[in-house]
Formats: C-alpha cells, structure tokens, sequence
C-alpha cells in the first residue's frame, strides 16, 4: 500500500521557477552553471538545512523532476538523513512522501539564499558558487 | 373546452353525490341552474374553479360538507371531492380534486396535509388513461389566468368597464392572445442582444492586426541580425587567411623569421592551454554542482549518530538479519551451535531482538542508509580534493596563458618596431586584422544575443496571434449572434405591436356590435373605442366619452360585451359560465343579453335566481336551454340537492 501511495514528483513553488531557469538553461556554464534542476534543488535543500531554512510551498506547485533522477548512493540517502534529523522518527524512511515534503520546504527557503549568493553577488555564477562552497566548509 | 358532467360529494351544502349535466348542442347551449339566495350557486361555480385549478376556495369556509362531518362517527373518514367531464378538441377528459379529512372527538374536522388532483383522458373505447402532468395540461387547455374571463361572476362583471380598468382590460388582451409570450420572448432577445453588445465592447478587436504588424517587424529584424551575423563570419574568416597570409610572408623573410616561428609555437601552446583551461572549468562546474553533500557533514552525522543510538538500544541488530534470528529460534540453537531450551536466558534474548527489531523493510533500509552515510566522511574529503585541486589548476593555467599572452605581445611588438618598413608594415596590418576579428566577434556575440531574444519574442507573439486568431474567430461568430439576435427582437416587436395593434380593433369592432345588440340605448350610445392606452370607452351621440356617467347596468352589458366580443375574436373553446349576471339588469337589457348572447358562446352556463330570468328573458332563452337546474335547498339540513327541471 505504502508503495502504491509512493510520491514520484519533485515540486517547487512557481515563484521559485524563474531562479531554476535562470541558473540551468542556456549554454554558458559560468552564468548557468547547473546541469539539472536536480542538482539546483539538492543544492537548495542542503542550504536550507544548513542555514535552517525552511518554508511550506505557498504558491502553484511546478513539478521539475521526478523520484528516480535521484542519485541512489548520494541524494537518497542524504534526503532520508536530513528527515531522520528533521523528524527524529526512524518510521519516516518508510513514508517518502514525507521525505519529499522536508527536503521540499528546505529548498524552498534554500532556494533564495542560493540566488543571494550565486547571482546577487559580483562576479560569475560558477565562481561564486566555488566560493560558497569554501565559506561552509569552514562554517 | 365544452363541460359535459359535474359530480360533486360532499362539497359544502351538496351533502353525498350530486350530479349535473351541462347543455352542450349546438342550438341547445345553455343550461340554467336556477336557486335563491344561498341555495347553492355560487358553491356549484366554486366547485367548477375548484376543481379545474384549485383556486378560489380562500375565505370561504370549509370546504367539505358539514353534514357529512356530523354524520361521520369520531375517528371515520370523510370524503368530499368533485369530478368535471368535459370534451376539448375532439378528446374527452375528466378530472377530479379530492379532499379527505377525519372527523374529531369535538366534531371538528382534521384535513389531510394535501389535496388529491387527477387527470384522465377518456380513450375511444371507454378506458380512462391518467395524465402525468395533469397542472400543465389543464393550464395547455384553458390557462389558470385567463379563467376569469370565461367563468366569471356576475357580482364583478363591469370591472372592465369602470373608468380605472385599462389595465384589465390590457392584461385580458394580453393573456387571451397570448400576447405577453411574444412581448416575454422580445424582452429575452434584446437581453441576450445587449449581453451579446456588451461582449463586443469588451472583445480584443484589433489586436490581431497590431500583434500581426510586430511580428513582421521583428522577423523582418531577425532576417538583418542573420544576415549580418553571417557576414561578420564571413570577415573573420577573410581576416584569418589575412593573417595567415602575414604569417606566412614573414616566415619567409630572413631576418625576423625566428620570430615568426616562436610565434607560431607560442599560438600552439595558446591554444593548448585555452582548451584545457575550458576542460578544467567544466570539471570544477561539475565538482561544484554536486558538491552540496559536502556542506551537510554535521546533519549526517546527527543521522548517525541516531542511527547509532537505535542499534546499541538493540533495536537495530548490527548486521543480523531478522530472518536469520528467527532461524536460531526454530532450531532452538544459539550462534555457537550450543542448543538452548524453551525459556532459557538465550532463548528470551533472541525473542527480545525479534520484537525490538525494526519492521523487515524498515530495518533494511536503516541497515542500507547507515552503511552508505559512513561512506560520505571519504566523499566529502574526495569532492573537496578534486575540486581543490581543479582550482589550483586552473589557478595554474590562467598564469600560463598570461605568460604566453604576454610573450605573444612582445613578439609583435619586436615585429612592429623592426627597421623594415615591410616587416613594421605587414605587423600592423596583422594587428588590424586582429582587432577587426575581435570587434566582429563582440559584435557575433551581440547579435547572437540579439537573434536568441528575437527568437523568443517571435515565438512568444506566435501563442499570442493563435490566441488573437481563436479570438476573431469568437468574435466574428459573436457578431453574428448579436446581429441575429437584434433583428429578431425587432422582428417580434414589430411583430408584436402590429399583432396588438390588430387584436385591438378587431376586439374593439366586435365589442362595439355586440354591445349595439344588447344595450337598450342604443340611438344614444353611437360609439365603442378601445384606445392605444387599452382604454375601453363608449361615445355618446355628442361624441363626448360616456364611461363615466354609464349605470351599473350599462357598465355590466359594456363588459359583457367586450368579454364575449374577446371569446369570439381569440376563437378559443371555452364555456361562458356566469354566476347570477343579470342582477343589476333592468328588462331589456336583460332580454337583450338572454336573446343574443347564447350565440356569442360556444357554451353558456347561467346560474341565475328566480328573479333574473322570466317573462320575456325567459322566453329568449326557452329554444337554446338544453338542461335546466333546481338548486332545492334543505332548510332542515341545509343540504341542497339538484334537481333536473323536467321540460316539456
């Protein structure tokens, strides 16, 4: 039943949608320096925790990816991590749409906090984000 | 409609079943009923209204029989209900309107919450058939509101003829000719017209033509940008082969050939360096963008660590499959081989491990996460090596090429500052060659951005012109809607006013013949106009309106005269049922109405007392009564029974 029940879509708010577009399309890796909005919204949920950000989706849900873009030996079990830490409750592994649901409103707040320091920065996206990478390691 | 049978039980003072036929010949049309003052006429003409539409039994009483209820013993129903027989275009009909109640200790009477209403259609052989919709095919037969003008009571029979009556007499014109249907659907049309208008008003009219005009503008933009961005690879590529040409010419001159050379290898090295610095920024890119895993070190440590917590608590076996736990269970054998007795200490622990357990997915699950996090510490330290290092390479090759672009320009400038003027000349014109490809590649660069926002903008008015397109399309069928609307709504108030207009005239020439033939003033009153404001109005021989200073009596044969004038016109089958008309009447007209008006009906109904009809009235009407009536009224019971008058 669990199963059947099994969320496969990845949702963000519509007002987020423009900032995914704007750091994933087109050909210039140094503005647009992501592949895939998956890796944006991993990036986006890891900030949300790591700044303890987090917002409900309040405006339409735009779905971007699904379930299985996720990459088996890193984002699942980083997602279950960050709900085991959220909720504290191990029966949450069984449940993802809980799952998707914490790591969806992290990324929700993560999101801006990620265009604050990719593109409201000087310099180039890419960099910047090289840059961001450096601050939280020493965080 | 044509009545053929009433049948009334216990209907106020007729006490068990009465019955009466109604005339309906052609040359014997009417039927009299007589009966003195509250004997019962009006009770028989409230059981015709009652019956047919369930109206006008308000204020008068109870309608089931008194004598009925005071026969019934406590506890015993009592009915009361009255059948019509009548025949309308060649189908015969009955209805009946039933009441029931039950008789009280205190005598009184408690009615059921409704009455019972039926309609049946009698079929060629005799069988009754029930009407489903009985309300609307009574209403189809003879509208509930045009009832007044054909059983009417001779008590209100001048309301027509008072002077503040051009409503009623307009709203008689109106229901009778059913003209408000064609006023109700003109109202309708011009409503949906101006809906219709109103939606024009608001449509996107034009847009098509201007998002049409700014769409050749800017693929007629796109087409230049194109073309321009195809000539500035065109002079990039005349500018290479020129520099080429240079390079070539100056590899060939003595003295400055080995400069040339170092040149051409340091342009090598360039372009080797260029390339791998673009392979190292893509590598970082991809170390930077998956490298968000690096940053959450101390959450999946806090995972673990609960993780930890579980397993030590012995909820989690390290590493022990449930299902191998319950194998050492069912062999009643420990891990070392040693077997163990039912009850014993290794036997509870390993029932304790199986209920502390995690469910079978669940623990696979914590087992799988648990392993591949204590995995992320190394992860983390090799994502952020490559990436350290990648960075440093880069670092590294930014120098190198800063190296070779500087020896580049001092290669050039030694070229350019050579004693011979060739050799100067020739290097300038290198650097010429080498600013215009580095102007036409800013510009390439403009106009590729250029052409991408075209691109979108073109595609962008693309929707939008489909959109205008189905919009035009909406609007021109709207258009037409509203236009067809229009001329219809014109159409029917033409239509209207002219049908009006002519029902007006026709009422008014016949209500004037009419009313020649039944008033006994007839040299005195010259005229009868029904005015465009539905007036109804008698001139005098001066030419003078005479309305307000006509009798009672006059006024009663002036209405009488227009409701049957409006029977005849409409050509509607209908009885003309009149309860005690000749009341106000002195002789003649009353000998007037009885000589001509059984003409003017299809079926005449008089309910009359014994002074309204004799000598010569009596007379007029003696060839045309088919059924003649006794209302004989019980003084000991106050029960009045029908008695047929016998003919000879």
């Amino acid at each position: 039943m669990t199963e059947i029940l099994n969320r496969e879509t990845v949702a963000i708010d519509e007002a987020a949608h423009d900032i995914y577009k704007q750091l994933t399309e087109g050909n210039n890796m140094l503005e647009a320096p992501f592949k895939t909005m998956k890796d944006m919204f991993m990036w986006a949920t890891c900030l949300g925790v790591k700044l303890g950000l987090r917002r409900p989706l309040t405006t339409k849900r735009i779905t971007i990816f699904r379930w299985a873009q996720f990459d088996p030996q890193i984002d699942i079990p980083l997602l279950k991590a960050i709900a085991i830490k959220d909720s504290g409750d191990m029966s949450i592994l069984l449940r993802r749409n809980d799952i998707l649901t914490v790591a969806e409103e992290y990324a929700n707040a993560g999101i801006y906090e990620l265009r604050a320091s990719l593109l409201e920065e000087y310099g180039q996206p890419l960099w910047n984000l090289v840059s961001l990478i450096s601050e939280l390691k020493e965080a | 409609m044509k009545l053929e049978r009433i049948t009334l039980e216990n209907f106020r003072q007729y006490f068990g079943r009465e019955r009466l036929d109604f005339a309906k010949d052609k040359q014997r049309r009417v039927t009299v009923i007589h009966g003195v003052n509250g004997a019962g006429k009006t009770s028989l003409f409230l059981a015709i209204n009652w019956c047919l539409y369930g109206e006008g039994a308000n204020n008068v009483g109870e309608l089931i029989s008194k004598e009925a209820i005071k026969l019934a013993r406590p506890g015993e129903r009592v009915d009361m209900s009255v059948e019509l027989d009548f025949s309308h275009d060649g189908e015969r009909y009955l209805v009946k309107r039933s009441r029931r109640g039950i008789r009280m200790m205190d005598g009184s009477v408690q009615i059921d919450s409704s009455d019972e209403f039926m309609m049946m259609r009698i079929l060629w052989d005799g069988q009754a058939q029930l009407i489903k919709n009985p309300i609307g095919t009574i209403n189809a037969i003879l509208p509930s509101n045009v009832r007044s003008y054909y059983l009417f009571d001779g008590e209100k029979i001048d309301d027509f003829a008072k002077p503040e009556a051009a409503k009623e007499v307009k709203d008689a014109i109106y229901l009778i000719f059913k003209l408000e249907t064609l006023d109700r659907a003109r109202r309708h049309l011009e409503t949906a017209a101006s809906d219709y208008r109103k939606e024009l008003k608001n449509s996107t009219s034009g847009e098509l033509i201007n998002l049409l005009d700014d769409d050749e503008r800017a693929r007629g933009e796109l087409r230049k940008k194109e073309d321009r961005k195809a000539e500035a690879a065109v002079e990039i590529d005349a500018a290479r082969r020129k520099i080429n040409d240079i390079d070539q010419h100056l590899r060939g001159i003595q003295n400055i050939k080995f400069l040339q050379q170092q040149r051409d290898r340091v342009g090598q090295d360039l372009k080797q360096r260029r390339s791998e610095l673009e392979d190292v920024q893509y590598q970082i890119r991809d170390i930077s963008t998956t490298s968000y895993f690096t940053i959450l070190q101390p959450a999946i440590d806090d995972a673990l660590q609960r993780l930890e917590e579980k397993r030590e608590r012995g909820e989690i076996p390290s590493n022990i499959r449930r299902q191998f736990v319950q194998d050492l269970i069912a062999q009643m054998r420990c891990i070392c081989g040693r077997p163990f007795t039912d009850g014993s200490p290794e036997h509870q622990h390993l029932l304790r491990l199986i209920d502390n357990t995690l469910p079978g997915s669940l623990e696979d699950d914590v087992l799988e996460i648990t392993a591949t996090l204590r995995t992320f510490s190394e992860r983390v330290g090799r994502q952020r090596n490559d990436l350290t290092a990648q960075m440093k390479r880069r670092a590294e090759l930014v120098d190198q090429i800063r190296d070779l672009d500087a020896e580049t320009d001092d290669i050039g400038r030694q070229l350019k500052d050579s004693p011979l003027e060739e050799v100067s000349s020739l290097e300038l014109q290198r650097q010429n060659f080498l600013a215009d490809i580095d102007r036409y590649n800013i510009e390439t660069g403009e106009l590729t951005r250029d052409i991408e926002g075209l691109k979108e903008k073109i595609a962008h008015l693309e929707k939008r012109i489909s959109q205008a397109r189905k919009n035009e399309r909406r609007e021109k069928l709207l258009s037409i809607k509203f236009d067809l609307t229009q001329r219809a709504a014109d159409a029917i108030k033409d239509t209207y006013q002219t049908y009006a207009n002519d029902m007006r005239l026709r009422i008014e020439a016949k209500t004037k013949e009419i009313f020649k033939l039944l008033i006994w003033k007839e040299s005195h009153f010259r005229d009868v106009h029904i005015s465009q404001d539905f007036d109804l109005e008698v001139i005098d021989r001066y030419g003078r309106p005479a309305r307000p200073e006509l009798s009672a009596g006059e006024r009663q044969v002036l209405s009488l005269s227009f409701i049957t004038a409006m029977s005849r016109i409409s050509e509607e089958e209908a009885p003309l049922v009149m309860d005690t008309p000749f009341g106000r009447l002195s002789s003649q007209p009353r000998n007037n109405i009885t000589k001509y008006v059984p003409d003017m009906a299809d079926q005449l109904v008089l309910l009359v007392t014994d002074e309204e009809l004799r000598d010569q009235a009596r007379a007029n009407l003696e060839s045309r009564i088919g059924y003649e009536y006794q209302l004989e009224f019980d003084p000991m019971t106050s029960c009045t029974s029908i008695v047929e008058v016998v003919r000879k």
